[in-house]
Parts: structure tokens; sequence; C-alpha cells
């Protein structure tokens, strides 16, 4: 995070905002001490209930969207790290992407990282049934635990789990609110290790940074 | 004689447990809502929500009309020869079948019996909306002081969200 403020720093005159948003179901008690620590002058809120990662279907944090000035996305989902401390996670550099946002915010539409809505409409793709149930779940599991039911969240937890089973929001922050091997029969490095090569975040799909003078 | 009246009367205590614990009072959770219902259902035997529609109105927003079930401009009319499986009248109130409307407008619903809570999610067609306007959907959020934002406010600017946790 204080990656993201000296970024912020940079790029703040040139009519530019992070809105960065915390999925913890610990509310400001988990996320409030790492925007503090980070003295963050940019947007940072707190989402309790995780309403970002079900608008935007997300599956994973760090991630990313490019929203333009008419309220537009011109990029969707992508994992978005401002250095290289997960290099082993992401198996991608920072800079290329924090160039590329520099690119959009230099050029607006005319940057060769906008893309097309043809493309976006590629990439963005309808929300399944068992997706829409998957959230519901996971809803009712976090209110559930939030009114003192921790043992009873857990099977709808592990509901959303199932349902969604690429969502590893759904697996991390639910695994974190109690003992993920008792509860669980399984934890984030274990699962990591399932993945056998397969990558944990999705690759990027963007063109090599392009050196147009502006 | 005295162990059998005991056992009886730890019957009696039992069933009356019972009783109370089918009649914990539900919560509905509507549009990210908690509502705490106040009137136990008299439908006992029924795997679905009944509500009162003083309730329905209180939980969910919706208002039951003769054109239909409303919230603002949207109205979902009831299926003229379906109407009982969504209305029944008992005694001065009419309860309403919120799970059966909930299947009628394909919204997802899920539960947790033994605490009598209910969690009903966004209708497909509204999660999908953003996909053919490729608006962002919006949202409003505190900060770490409790001060609400929308994304909206920021309309004008180029706008980074990114999500990150603690965990």
């Amino acid at each position: 995070m204080p990656g993201w403020q000296t970024f912020y720093h940079e790029l703040k005159d040139k009519n530019f905002e992070i809105v960065s948003v915390a999925q913890d179901t610990g509310g400001v008690k988990d996320a409030g001490p790492w925007i503090e620590k980070a003295n963050a002058e940019y947007t940072a809120l707190i989402d309790e209930q995780h309403l970002v990662t079900k608008l935007y279907s997300m599956v994973n944090v760090p991630t990313a969207v490019w929203i333009n000035e008419k309220g537009k996305i011109v990029r969707p989902n992508e994992v978005a790290f401002v250095d290289d401390r997960f290099k082993d996670y992401s198996h991608m550099d920072a800079g290329p992407y924090l160039d590329a946002i520099r690119d959009w915010v230099a050029k607006g539409e005319r940057s060769s990282f906008v893309l097309s809505e043809e493309e976006l409409k590629k990439r963005l793709t309808p929300v399944s049934p068992d997706r829409l149930m998957a959230d519901v779940e996971f809803s009712l599991a976090e209110y559930l635990y939030h009114a003192g039911h921790g043992p009873e969240a857990i099977p709808h937890f592990k509901e959303a789990q199932r349902l969604a089973p690429d969502n590893w929001n759904y697996k991390r922050q639910a695994w974190l609110l109690s003992d993920a091997d008792r509860d669980y029969g399984t934890n984030f490095t274990k699962e990591v290790q399932k993945l056998n090569g397969k990558p944990y975040y999705a690759p990027r799909q963007m063109p090599e940074p392009a050196n147009k003078p502006n | 004689m005295k162990t059998f009246f005991r056992c009886v009367g730890l019957i009696f205590l039992c069933s009356m447990a019972n009783e109370a614990s089918s009649q914990v009072r539900g919560v509905v959770i509507y549009d990210n809502a908690a509502t705490e219902l106040s009137t136990p259902s008299p439908f006992i035997q029924s795997k679905d929500l009944w509500v009162t529609l003083e309730e329905l109105t209180r939980a969910t927003g919706f208002v039951v009309k003769p054109q239909g079930v409303c919230r603002r401009e949207l109205c979902f009319p009831l299926p003229k020869q379906r109407k009982a499986d969504f209305l029944v009248q008992r005694g001065k109130a009419t309860w309403f079948n919120l799970s059966e409307f909930a299947r009628l407008v394909k919204q997802p619903v899920a539960d947790d019996e033994k605490l009598a809570t209910w969690c009903f999610g966004p209708r497909a067609d509204g999660q999908n909306g953003y996909l053919e306007t490729l608006e962002a959907p919006n949202f409003t959020l505190p900060d770490r002081n409790g001060k609400l934002h929308s994304l909206s406010d920021f309309r004008g600017k180029k706008v980074l969200l990114i999500t990150w946790a603690s965990w």
C-alpha cells in the first residue's frame, strides 16, 4: 500500500483517482491499520460484505479495474501489484503495469491499453446461477459470523466455496475466520500446491508497453 | 408412578421448547441489509419464508399492489392462477411467500434453517446489467472513519479501482 501512495502522488494532479477497497469481513479492525500505515491520501474504503468482489466478479486480490471519466470500464479485472514482492505468485512484473496506467492517464482513450467495446464484451462474462448462489451463501455466512454464530457460518462458507471454486477471496477470507485445517481440512499453502504449476493469478492480456512519444 | 409423571413432564417441557424454537424470530437479509422479523410465522410446516405484508415492506421495500409486487417503478405481476401460492389470509394478517416470490423473479436465496436466517441475492439480470452498458457498477462504502464514498462521486476523473485484503 505505501507503493500505491507513491504512485498516487505522481499522478493525482492529472485528473486521476485511486479507489482502493479492502475485502475484509473484519472491517476497519483488520484493514484500518494497513491504511493508516500507508498514509494513504487516495480513497481507501472498507468493504465488510465483499460487495465489490460480487459486483465485479472478482476472484482474487489485488484486482484492479480501469474506469474512465464517464464511469465506463476500459480495462476489466486484472491482477495489480504495485511492486514485485509477490512475484512468486503473480509471475508478472509490476513495472509494465504501472507504465500502462501512466500511459492511460496521459493519453486517455488514445492509450493502446484502453480496450475496445468488442474486446471488453469478450472479457466480461455473465455470472452463472452457481456463482449467484455462491454469493448469497457467502453473504449469509458472513452475517451469521458477525451475529456470533461462527460455527454455523462454516457450512455456508463451504457451500460458497463449492459453488465458486475459482474464487480465492471466498476461500481465503473464510479460512482466516477460523482454523482452516480443523474446519476446512485445508489451508492456503496446501491449496496453492494443488495448483501444480497452474497460475494463481490469471495472466494479464496486455500489449507490450508502447514507447510511443506523447 | 412418580417417575412416569416426571417423564411426561419432561416430554411436555421438551415439546414446549420445540415450539419455542420453531418460532425463532426470522432474519431477512435483502439488498445486503438485515431485518429482524417481529411476527412469528404461522406456517410452521412450510420450508418457505412467509412474512406479513407490513414486514415485506419493512424488510425489502416491496409493496403488494393490484398490479403486482412493486418497489418504486419496478413491478412484478403475480401469475393470476397462482395468487394463492403467494398470498394467504390468516386472521387479520395477510401473509406473503417471499421464497415463492424469489423463485418467480429468479432471485437466489440461501437460508439457515436452524437460525431462521434468509439471505436474498441480486437477480441475474441486475447483476449482469453492466455487461451491456459497460458502466462500472456503483457502490457506496465507508472509509476507516466511517465516512461514505460512492464510486460515482469520481465521475469526471479516471479511476483505478483496486481491491485488496488484510488476510
